[in-house]
């Protein structure tokens, strides 16, 4: 399937913003689910690129004259493969034992150690892991503006709905806690009946089952197809998040992100 | 028990008997007097250290012991030859954690151990560092037990701190007592620093040849704060916070007053989560955002590099004379302190059995805090960090309570032995190099073995003579 994506993140500030950093991974990488056809990043100033410890393409943007607002746009067609779960030609050298790791926003509190004990037995299994997943997204319908992005995975859990996000930090700190790999995934969907679309920015998550790594869309209830368009992984979103920044000056900031995800 | 200077009892060691004719023909008051002149010229040159958790204040100084402790060049030789061996090894099992991962493949080292280890840095994985040389600082302590054998007790690779004392009480006693130095022949330390800034300078990218230095501190809050200033002061480089960073083009920048300087090289004396707020912690403001690129890129050089914090947490120091075998087909020169590993369940249970005989450490914890010294622990400390090993095993070791050395020490009622330690700093730029010497820590209150600065020790001059 051909998908062409187009996103912009588009930063106003009250006042002009001195100097800003981010790091940038909005380009996604060619691999054996997904063939990029075509990509282009436009920011405001050139980027450096780099790839990041994960090997996700980095992008570094850097903007130290004054500005009052900073447009990102990306945009580009993939060639989508329907097969799920096929092993992806990430960074070979990374073990999957680097995706234990509790991190800050996928730490398994209380709660959630209490919500994971009962998927324990069958917990390294592909069922047992959907079972999982189902039960997370039972326990946490989605409705966005709940939470927000640095919302901890016991906190999501605690406040009883979420977004995509929260559902993957929520799978990803029980699936660690259970002794299971598990890491992020920051992307796209194509969503049809959607023709353009805010939730077009998607997140699911990946938990190594045997020998390979397998996908998780909880908010859909399914694994990643050919609907889904991956731009980075991480330990957590953090890690993975396409757009991470930090600014002086600017006073109040507004954010609009929009993505439009069509098939061809 | 050993004693630096006394061997049978009544018996002195014969490097020491010099030393000891000295002290035997001092009186008293011009002790007493010599003490409170070296008071003032410390708090002149503001040495001082910030105690955590001390209500008496935020900062106070280090006392300074005017008995040196004496190591025979024999002696010192076999330490130096056995630090560099470790840090060698160290250094080359930081690249290979985060290149080819020989000794994980070999089942040397278990691989869940390091890549689950929480000071692990993905970002490191495949990053190519000069000279391949991931911790620049090392200071490495080690103590005598008694038997009379040196014993490594722990390695520090992050972000050691104590050399200005070892520079610092060195002046001083060269300028209290200069008549002992015409007896002995002390090797020089003062060289410290220029070794410090060649280590550093070798740390720059490739093709730069008059690299540009800085110390970055966390700020005056920082306990060891008056060591970063030293330090950039005595190299003659700047002493720089994260604000007077910044990033443009994956290079570091310092705003300087005439205008913007490319950075090189930094000395950081900054934990990884705070390095860049773009990367690790997002909330720290102690660091500067886009660093990490830069270093990935291969634009700046960082010391210690950024990840070492896995090679020298005690649960990995079991493993260094492993990693010695491995990397170098070597013996260890020194010997590690028998060590239990409590994620292990037949140490832990070994262990809690004999709490009050041992000594059990936190694997992340430094500056001896959250330790438990079981000789020396009530009944319900004991019990307290029962409960807290029982609930996190992994979190601890174990180690047979040495008995640490003693020198001889002025205390209030005169001179009396107390327990001491050292420790050498080891410098690695196309070499590891070390000045004779190193910060011997003195346990301050009678039959305490806890020497750290943090926990009320003080300090004395180390000599090394030929």
């Amino acid at each position: 399937m051909r998908i062409s994506i187009d996103h912009t993140t588009h930063y106003t500030y009250e006042h002009p913003v001195r100097y800003s950093t981010q790091y940038l991974r909005l380009v996604p990488r060619t691999s054996h689910r997904q063939r990029v056809l075509e990509w282009r990043l436009d920011t405001p100033a050139r980027p450096l690129e780099l790839s990041d410890g994960y090997g996700n393409i980095l992008h570094v943007l850097t903007i130290d004259k004054p500005v009052e607002e900073i447009v990102i746009r990306s945009s580009g067609v993939v060639e989508t493969s329907s097969a799920v779960d096929e092993q992806y030609d990430d960074e070979p050298r990374l073990s999957p034992l680097l995706f234990l790791r509790p991190t800050a926003l996928t730490y398994a509190d209380a709660a959630l150690v209490e919500f994971a004990e009962q998927f324990r037995r069958r917990a390294g299994t592909l069922t047992g892991l959907r079972d999982i997943a189902g039960a997370i997204l039972g326990r946490l319908p989605f409705q966005p503006g709940v939470t927000e992005v640095h919302s901890t995975a016991g906190e999501a859990f605690a406040a009883g709905n979420g977004v995509c996000q929260d559902h993957a930090h929520v799978f990803i700190a029980c699936c660690r806690y259970l002794g299971i790999p598990a890491r992020y995934v920051s992307g796209y969907i194509y969503s049809a009946g959607h023709v353009e679309s805010a939730v077009a920015s998607h997140a699911w998550a990946e938990a190594w089952v045997v020998d390979r790594w397998r996908s998780f869309d909880i908010t859909n209830g399914r694994p990643a197809g050919a609907h889904h368009i991956r731009l980075a992984i991480g330990a957590d979103y953090l890690e993975a998040s396409p757009v991470r920044g930090v600014r002086t000056g600017g006073g109040m900031e507004s954010l609009s992100a929009h993505a439009v995800v069509t098939p061809q | 028990m050993y004693d630096e200077m006394y061997g049978k009892p009544g018996e002195i060691r014969g490097h020491y008997a010099a030393l000891e004719r000295w002290l035997s023909t001092m009186p008293p008051d011009v002790v007493e007097e010599k003490r409170r002149e070296a008071d003032l010229l410390f708090h002149r040159v503001g040495i001082t250290f910030a105690v955590y958790g001390d209500e008496a204040g935020s900062e106070r100084l280090i006392p300074f012991d005017a008995i040196p402790r004496i190591i025979p060049v024999d002696e010192w030789d076999v330490l130096e030859r056995g630090v560099k061996q470790r840090v060698t090894a160290l250094n080359r099992f930081l690249h290979d954690i985060y290149h080819g991962q020989d000794i994980l493949r070999a089942g040397v080292i278990p691989a869940e151990h390091v890549l689950t280890h929480e000071a692990y840095q993905v970002a490191m994985v495949g990053v190519n560092v000069p000279n391949d040389v991931y911790c620049h600082i090392a200071g490495i302590d080690i103590v005598r037990n008694d038997d009379g054998e040196y014993y490594v007790l722990e390695d520090n690779l992050r972000t050691p701190s104590g050399v200005s004392y070892m520079l610092e009480n060195r002046r001083m006693m060269m300028r209290l007592f200069p008549e002992l130095f015409e007896q002995y022949n002390v090797r020089p330390v003062e060289h410290y620093p220029q070794l410090l800034l060649e280590a550093l300078r070798n740390n720059a990218p490739q093709g730069v040849r008059e690299p540009t230095v800085v110390v970055l501190t966390p700020g005056q809050y920082n306990s060891a704060y008056f060591e970063h200033a030293f330090l950039a002061q005595q190299m003659g480089v700047e002493l720089v916070e994260a604000a007077d960073l910044f990033v443009r083009d994956a290079q570091i920048y310092m705003h300087t007053t005439s205008g913007h300087q490319r950075v090189d090289v930094i000395y950081r004396r900054l934990d990884d989560p705070f390095l860049d707020p773009l990367a690790f912690r997002p909330d720290s403001v102690l660091g500067v955002p886009g660093l990490l690129a830069a270093y990935r890129a291969g634009n700046v050089g960082i010391a210690n590099a950024i990840g070492t914090g896995v090679a020298d947490d005690k649960s990995t120091y079991p493993y260094v004379p492993e990693m010695i075998r491995f990397y170098l087909g070597e013996e260890p020169i020194l010997r590690n302190v028998p060590t239990w590993q409590l994620r292990k369940p037949e140490d832990l249970a070994y262990a809690l059995e004999r709490l009050p005989e041992l000594v059990v450490k936190e694997v992340q914890g430094s500056g001896g805090y959250g330790m438990l010294i079981g000789p020396t622990a009530s009944r319900e400390q004991i019990e307290e960090f029962r409960q807290r090993i029982q609930s996190h095993p992994a979190n601890y070791i174990a180690q047979p309570t040495l008995s640490l050395s003693t020198c001889p020490t002025f205390v209030q009622n005169g001179v009396a032995p107390r327990h001491v330690d050292l420790r050498p700093f080891v410098l690695c730029g196309r070499e590891c190099k070390l000045v004779p010497g190193g910060l011997t820590r003195v346990a301050l209150n009678e039959g305490s073995l806890v020497v750290n600065s943090s926990q009320g020790g003080g300090t004395k001059d180390t000599w090394v003579t030929a």
